[in-house]
């Protein structure tokens, strides 16, 4: 942070600025084209019209995926949170044969391809009749979940919790519950809360799954999106993906403000 | 000049709990014992230390204390109920850890209510009961600092306040000055005395740190290899070690081999290196070694005197200077005799010799200050040096 360092110009700084053009153009582009007059969606946008935007909130089926996205994804989130968290406290500061195999199997579902995951599941809720059920895109998507909140909530517990703590609390009279209450609930929120974020990111967007978990009248907002874009290229669909930016942009926004609460601490 | 917080305060309980610790073996995996068959009982109101070097199972007895790990073997009570199956919640037992544990998003006065809020006592009560216990540690003026905000010294006298404030059976303390540096250590001493004299309670106290281990307590228990080698007052452990180890662990000693030839009016007559007969004190204890028996001597540094020509002493040994060492305080004098190097300490100054080395000297002492050694093997004595024993 010299000041040394930020006078004159800047090499890194101008070599960055293309690239990150180059990253974030293609996403940011959505935003003209959601904002046309036409009934097209179409690049470039031909004048300037929330009309698009109207439509989409109108539309029934739109709506109503919007819902389901969202009711997937904080079902999704809320069990990853638990089955993560739990597994990281679970295996905090324990030592046992096969606990890399146990870590491994919880991070499973970050490297397995999504389609394989997808055509399994399918075939499982198949066999329960649950497919076309927003509760078995919510479950599978919690299998997505938990990866990344057990890494955030393991990374909290080892650079935040001191295992004297625990012993601590117990010797001075703390059951279970208190111990959880008082000694990893402050240690691992940042983490959990972190965890979620990304988490909701992960599952507001997956398509793979949601695709062949779909049912009539369960469709989830990327699906629809994908299906749209196929068939009738309204810009409806750039007027979701708009939400879909202003909930990463908010996400990450939420992401800076708790790591710079926990830097002040 | 408190007074009235004095008064509003609980009396303070004059003493701490019997605790017994009863035969008791730990082993963490089948057939290795890092705790053997070790006995103690620790006194109301008594400051006990378990000392030893690292990896003597003093760490482990405390834990077990605690509840923290299960003995293999043997039970603890607690006024004569045992307490082996209880989870450490349950048990009542005051601990402060190395480093202190002390809970980072709480306030001091949070940390010190934390095992009153545990034990369901109502908020008012529980406040004035914390804030009387953080006064009696000198704190009242911090209690609403949060442990970052608190130097070394505060946090421990917080940690210590914590673990007081529940009226606990005993205060166990885990090597709690460990990570401090020796000017904080030597004032924290003092003070855990001090408080634990004021708060009458009773103190199992672990350290490796045989000067910390003479200031505080009033017995010590010294451990080796997981068992208690000798147990005793500071004074008794110091001046009639049971064992070499014992002996060249508390401070420094010089070790001579000994053959046992009579015992003569309660002392041992013993013949020296050189065939140099000489008197020493019994070993302590039960065990009554047998003429003919290979042992070791054990005499202070500071017990060996220099003689000029027209001094005398009931031990007189001849030898020649071969190092002296200017300290200050005291000086220390090598001095090649009875067959092997003998350390010579010294408050006269200057010494009362030339200081050539290679100069002949005389040296004397008392019989008493000889201890007799018996049981471990004289080898062992040797391999296990001064350095290595005391780390």
């Amino acid at each position: 942070m010299g000041r040394g360092e930020r006078s004159g110009p800047n090499m890194l700084f101008l070599a960055s600025v293309p690239i990150l053009v180059f990253l974030l153009l293609p996403s940011l582009i959505i935003i003209p084209m959601a904002l046309t007059r036409s009934q097209l969606i179409q690049f470039p946008p031909a004048g300037i019209s929330l009309h698009s935007f109207a439509d989409y909130l109108s539309d029934p089926q739109w709506v109503h995926s919007t819902v389901l996205s969202f009711q997937v994804s904080v079902f999704a989130v809320v069990l990853g949170c638990l089955a993560g968290s739990a597994a990281a406290i679970g295996l905090h500061g324990r030592r046992f044969r096969g606990k890399g195999m146990v870590t491994g199997a919880l991070l499973v579902p970050i490297i397995i391809p999504l389609v394989v995951l997808a055509l399994g599941e399918y075939l499982l809720f198949a066999h329960l009749h649950m497919v076309g059920s927003w509760v078995a895109i919510g479950l599978v998507h919690s299998v997505l979940v938990t990866p990344y909140v057990f890494i955030s909530v393991q990374t909290s517990l080892t650079a935040g919790l001191n295992p004297a703590l625990i012993r601590s609390a117990r010797s001075l009279g703390a059951h279970w519950p208190n111990v959880l209450r008082h000694v990893y609930w402050p240690a691992i929120r940042p983490g959990i809360l972190s965890g979620a974020v990304l988490g909701f990111a992960v599952s507001f967007d997956e398509v793979v799954v949601a695709f062949f978990l779909q049912g009539p009248g369960m469709v989830t907002l990327p699906v629809r999106m994908f299906t749209a874009i196929q068939f009738e290229l309204t810009p409806k669909i750039a007027a979701s993906a708009s939400l879909f930016i202003l909930l990463a942009t908010l996400s990450l926004i939420a992401q800076g403000l708790l790591a710079s609460r926990r830097g002040a601490r | 000049m408190d007074a009235s917080v004095e008064l509003n305060v609980p009396p303070p309980r004059t003493s701490g709990r019997r605790v017994e610790v009863h035969h008791v073996w730990k082993a963490y995996s089948p057939g290795t014992y890092v705790v053997r068959d070790v006995t103690f009982e620790l006194q109301p109101g008594e400051f006990l230390t378990l000392l030893g070097p690292s990896g003597s199972g003093k760490t482990s007895t405390l834990m077990m204390v605690a509840g923290f790990e299960q003995p293999t073997e043997g039970t603890i009570r607690v006024n004569s109920k045992d307490v082996v199956d209880l989870p450490p919640e349950r048990r009542n037992f005051g601990v402060v850890f190395q480093g202190y544990a002390l809970f980072p998003h709480m306030s001091a006065l949070e940390n010190v209510e934390f095992s009153l809020r545990m034990r369901r006592v109502p908020g008012a009560q529980r406040r004035r009961r914390a804030m009387g216990m953080l006064d009696r540690v000198g704190l009242a003026a911090f209690a609403a600092r949060r442990p970052r905000d608190l130097s070394g010294g505060q946090q421990q006298r917080v940690a210590l306040a914590r673990a007081l404030v529940f009226e606990p059976d005993a205060l166990l303390l885990d090597e709690p000055l460990g990570a401090l540096d020796r000017r904080l250590r030597e004032q924290l001493q003092t003070e855990i005395k001090e408080i634990q004299r004021r708060v009458g309670v009773s103190v199992l106290f672990v350290t490796h740190d045989q000067d910390e281990a003479m200031t505080m307590s009033d017995r010590i228990a010294v451990m080796r290899d997981g068992e208690i080698v000798q147990i005793g007052s500071p004074s008794e452990v110091y001046l009639h070690p049971g064992t070499a180890f014992v002996a060249s662990f508390l401070g420094e000693t010089n070790l001579l081999p000994v053959r046992l030839e009579s015992i003569d009016n309660g002392q041992a007559v013993v013949r020296f290196h050189g065939d140099v007969l000489g008197r020493a004190r019994l070993p302590h204890g039960a065990i009554r070694p047998a003429p003919g028996e290979i042992g070791l001597v054990s005499l202070r540094p500071e017990r060996i005197r220099f003689l000029d020509t027209t001094q005398s002493a009931e031990q007189v040994a001849d030898g020649m200077l071969t190092g002296h060492t200017f300290l200050g305080r005291h000086g220390r004098s090598v001095i090649q005799s009875l067959g092997q190097a003998l350390a010579v300490s010294t408050t006269d100054a200057p010494p009362p010799f030339d200081g050539t080395v290679g100069a002949s000297v005389r040296l004397g002492w008392n019989f008493d200050d000889a201890q007799l050694l018996v049981g471990g093997s004289v080898a062992e004595a040797y391999r296990k040096d001064r350095t290595s024993a005391r780390e």
